[in-house]
C-alpha cells in the first residue's frame, strides 16, 4: 500500500485507569495476529516486556493524577510521532474526574481519613498523597491527535484507527449522539421502556452495547460537543429523578466535562 | 383474479409453511410495546388482529416496528463492493448485489406507501442498484388497519390509510376470525394457487365490511386537507415555528432513522486486517438531524442550528421530495417519529402549527 508507514512501532502505555482498556484490545484475539504483522509492538506492558526508545503511535490509558505522571506523558510525547488517548480516562478524566469536586484535602479526608488530612502537611512519607492533586485528562496536558473513547474501548473503533492510520488516511469518529446507533441497530428507547439513559447527551461510536445488553446509557464516552444538556435536565425531572439524581448519573463518568459546562443548573 | 375467504389459523399455519422453504419476514415482538420485522422461524408466534373484539390490541403497529420495513430493503451497515487493489496501484471493485428472494408479511398501509415513494425515489435519476435488487426480489404482503396504531398515528390524514399499491397479496380482518386474501400481482396469486384457500364470493362486501369498522375519522386528522398543509408548510421558511420546536431538540437523529421514507446515508472504506490490498465499502444511514450532517470541507455547516435542520426535514417530507414527485406527500403518517422522539417533538404538531400559522397570516 502506497501512503503506509513501514510496519509503524506501535507502544502502549498506562497511566491512572484499570488497563481494561488494554485488556479489550488483547481481546482482539481473532485477527491479533494478523494486525502484528503488519506492526510492531514495541513496548506493552500488559502483554510484553521490552521498550523502547521511539513510537509511531503511542496509544496512552487512564487519566493524570500527579506531576510526575504529567511529566512522564509529556516524555511519551516527545518520542511519539502519534498520540492516541486510549479510553476513557485519558480522553476525559472518566469516573476519577468526580474527585475534581471536592478540594484535595477534603477528597484526603474521606479516602484516608481526618489524621491523614492533618499529617499530609507535615509528615514526608504523607507528601506523595498530597502531589495527588487535580484529575486531568491527557488532552489537558499534552496534544493528543486521536481519542478513542469508552470504558472500556470499542474494539472496532481501534481497528477502525489502527487501519486508517496504516492506510495514510484520516480515522474519523462523527460526534453523534448513542440514539444514532440504537436507531441503527433497531433497539427500543429504553425511555419508552419507562428507564432513563444519557444516549442524547452521550457520544456514540459503542454501538449502544450498554442498551442492546438491556441496560442504558451513563455516558462512558463523554459528552456530545453541542449536547442539549438543559433540555436532557428537564427531561430526567419528567421523568421522576430529584436535582442530587440527576447530578449523581451525570457526575459518574462526566464529571471532567460537565464542571466547566452548565453543571448544575437552575433548581 | 380470484380472492379468498380463509380462517386466520389456516392462513398463519400456511405462512408458517411458507417460511420453512423462503425467507419470510413478519413483525414480531422484540419487547412488550415493540415489533420487529424478523424472519419467521418454526417457533415464531405469529398474530393478526380480531375484526370481531376491537378492543384486543393491535398484534403489531406499523409505529412501534422499529426499525421500518422499508429497511430491509436498505438495511444499515451494507456492504456495496468488495475491492483489491492489484501490483500497479489500481483497485478493482466487485459490487455486491443482494438478490436473494424474501417475502414481507404484515406491512401496514402507511409502510406499503412508503415502499411504493421510495421505488420512485430510489429509480430515479441515478438509480440505487443495491435497493433496486433486493426490491425486485422481495414480495409485499400488506395488512389493513381497522384501528389506529396509538395516538402518534396520522396516516389518513397523511393519505396512507386505503394504500395497497405496490402490494402482492392484501390481507383484511373479516367477523369470525376469518381473513380476506386478494392477490394483486401475478407473484401474489402463483404464491397463492397451491395454498387451497376457499374463494371468497364477494370480495367486495368483505372490503366494505372492514372499512365501515373504521372509526371515523381514522386517527389524528390536520384542521385541512393534506394539499393545503403542504402548501403551508411550503410557504413557512420564515416562520417562528421551527424555533418553537427545536429548543428541547437532541439532534439525536432518532426521528430520521425510523422514518420509513428518510434514505439518506455515508459510506465507509476499510481495508482487511488479513490481507491489506483488499477492503471493503460499507454504507451506514445517516439523518438530517444530526449536527455534522451539512457540514462540509473547511468545516462549514450551513444547517448549523437545530431549527434549521428541522425545517429541512419537515420540508423533505411535505415539500421537496413531493415536489420532485408529483404531489404526493412523502410523509406517510405512520407516527414513528412522534413516538420514539423522548421530548415528543411530533411531526404532525409541527404541520398543524405551521397550518394554524397560516391561517393567521392569511
Amino acid at each position: 500500500m502506497k501512503n503506509r508507514l513501514p510496519r509503524p512501532r506501535i507502544a502502549f502505555f498506562d497511566m491512572a485507569g484499570c488497563e481494561g482498556c488494554q485488556l479489550a484490545i488483547l481481546d482482539c484475539e481473532d485477527i491479533f495476529l494478523d494486525l502484528v504483522d503488519l506492526v510492531e509492538i514495541v513496548q506493552f506492558r500488559e502483554a510484553m516486556s521490552e521498550t523502547a526508545p521511539r513510537y509511531d503511535i503511542a496509544f496512552v490509558e487512564g487519566s493524570i493524577h500527579r506531576e510526575i505522571d504529567a511529566d512522564r506523558l509529556r516524555d511519551i510525547r516527545a518520542r511519539s510521532h502519534r498520540l492516541v488517548a486510549l479510553g476513557g480516562c485519558a480522553c476525559h478524566g472518566n469516573v476519577q474526574a468526580r474527585a475534581n469536586d471536592w478540594a484535595p484535602a477534603e477528597n484526603l479526608q474521606r479516602v484516608h481519613g481526618a489524621d491523614t488530612a492533618h499529617r499530609v502537611q507535615t509528615d514526608g512519607r504523607y507528601w506523595p498523597l498530597w502531589a495527588h492533586t487535580r484529575v486531568r485528562a491527557l488532552h489537558e496536558v499534552v496534544e493528543v491527535d486521536y481519542l478513542l473513547r469508552g470504558c472500556p474501548v470499542d474494539r472496532d473503533e481501534f481497528l477502525h484507527l489502527v487501519k486508517r492510520l496504516l492506510a495514510g488516511s484520516r480515522p474519523t469518529f462523527p460526534a453523534q449522539p448513542v440514539c444514532v446507533e440504537c436507531r441503527r441497530h433497531g433497539n427500543e428507547c429504553v425511555f419508552l421502556q419507562g428507564e432513563t439513559c444519557l444516549g442524547q447527551v452521550t457520544r456514540g461510536g459503542c454501538g449502544a452495547v450498554c442498551i442492546g445488553g438491556g441496560y442504558r446509557c451513563d455516558g462512558c464516552r463523554g459528552l456530545l460537543p453541542d449536547a442539549n444538556l438543559a433540555s436532557h435536565r428537564q427531561l430526567l425531572r419528567e421523568r421522576g429523578l430529584d436535582a442530587e439524581a440527576i447530578d449523581q448519573r451525570y457526575r459518574l463518568f462526566l464529571s471532567g466535562e460537565i464542571t466547566d459546562r452548565e453543571g448544575t443548573d437552575e433548581q | 383474479m380470484g380472492s379468498y375467504l380463509v380462517e386466520r389459523s389456516v392462513f398463519i399455519d400456511w405462512i408458517s409453511r411458507l417460511a420453512r422453504h423462503e425467507k419470510v419476514y413478519f413483525p414480531l415482538p422484540v419487547s412488550k410495546s415493540s415489533f420487529r420485522f424478523s424472519r419467521v422461524r418454526s417457533r415464531s408466534r405469529l398474530a393478526l388482529e380480531d375484526f370481531d373484539d376491537p378492543r384486543q390490541a393491535k398484534p403489531f403497529r406499523a409505529s412501534a416496528c422499529i426499525p421500518p420495513p422499508v429497511r430491509l430493503l436498505a438495511p444499515d451497515n451494507e456492504l456495496l463492493f468488495t475491492f483489491r487493489r492489484d501490483s500497479a496501484g489500481d483497485c478493482h471493485p466487485t459490487p455486491v448485489l443482494d438478490h436473494n428472494r424474501r417475502i414481507l408479511a404484515g406491512v401496514r398501509p402507511c409502510d406499503l406507501k412508503a415502499i411504493a415513494l421510495m421505488d420512485r425515489f430510489q429509480g430515479d435519476g441515478i438509480a440505487d442498484p443495491y435497493y433496486l435488487a433486493r426490491r425486485g426480489n422481495t414480495l409485499l404482503i400488506g395488512h389493513d388497519c381497522l384501528q389506529p396504531c396509538d395516538e402518534y398515528c396520522f396516516c389518513e390524514a397523511a393519505g396512507s390509510l386505503s394504500w395497497r399499491q405496490g402490494a402482492d397479496i392484501f390481507l383484511t380482518p373479516q367477523p369470525q376470525a376469518r381473513l380476506l386474501v386478494e392477490p394483486l400481482t401475478d407473484q401474489g396469486a402463483a404464491l397463492l394457487a397451491d395454498a387451497g384457500f376457499p374463494a371468497c364470493s364477494d370480495v367486495q362486501a368483505c372490503r366494505a365490511r372492514a372499512a365501515a369498522r373504521r372509526p371515523t375519522p381514522f386517527a389524528r386528522q390536520f384542521k385541512a386537507p393534506l394539499a393545503r398543509v403542504m402548501h403551508a408548510v411550503a410557504e413557512s421558511w420564515q416562520s417562528p415555528v421551527w424555533e418553537r420546536h427545536a429548543g428541547r431538540c437532541f439532534s439525536c437523529g432518532t426521528c430520521n432513522l425510523v422514518c420509513p421514507t428518510c434514505s439518506c446515508f455515508d459510506v465507509r472504506d476499510d481495508f482487511n486486517v488479513e490481507d491489506p490490498d483488499s477492503g471493503r465499502r460499507t454504507r451506514h444511514r445517516d439523518a438530517c438531524m444530526l449536527e455534522d450532517f451539512a457540514e462540509v470541507a473547511g468545516g462549514y455547516n450551513f444547517r448549523k442550528s437545530p431549527a434549521a435542520r428541522q425545517r429541512h426535514r419537515v420540508m423533505r417530507k411535505f415539500v421537496y421530495l413531493p415536489q420532485r414527485f408529483g404531489g404526493t406527500g412523502f410523509c406517510v403518517g405512520c407516527g414513528r417519529c412522534g413516538r420514539q422522539c423522548t421530548v415528543a417533538i411530533d411531526i404532525f404538531t409541527i404541520a398543524t402549527d405551521l397550518l394554524a400559522g397560516a391561517g393567521e397570516a392569511a
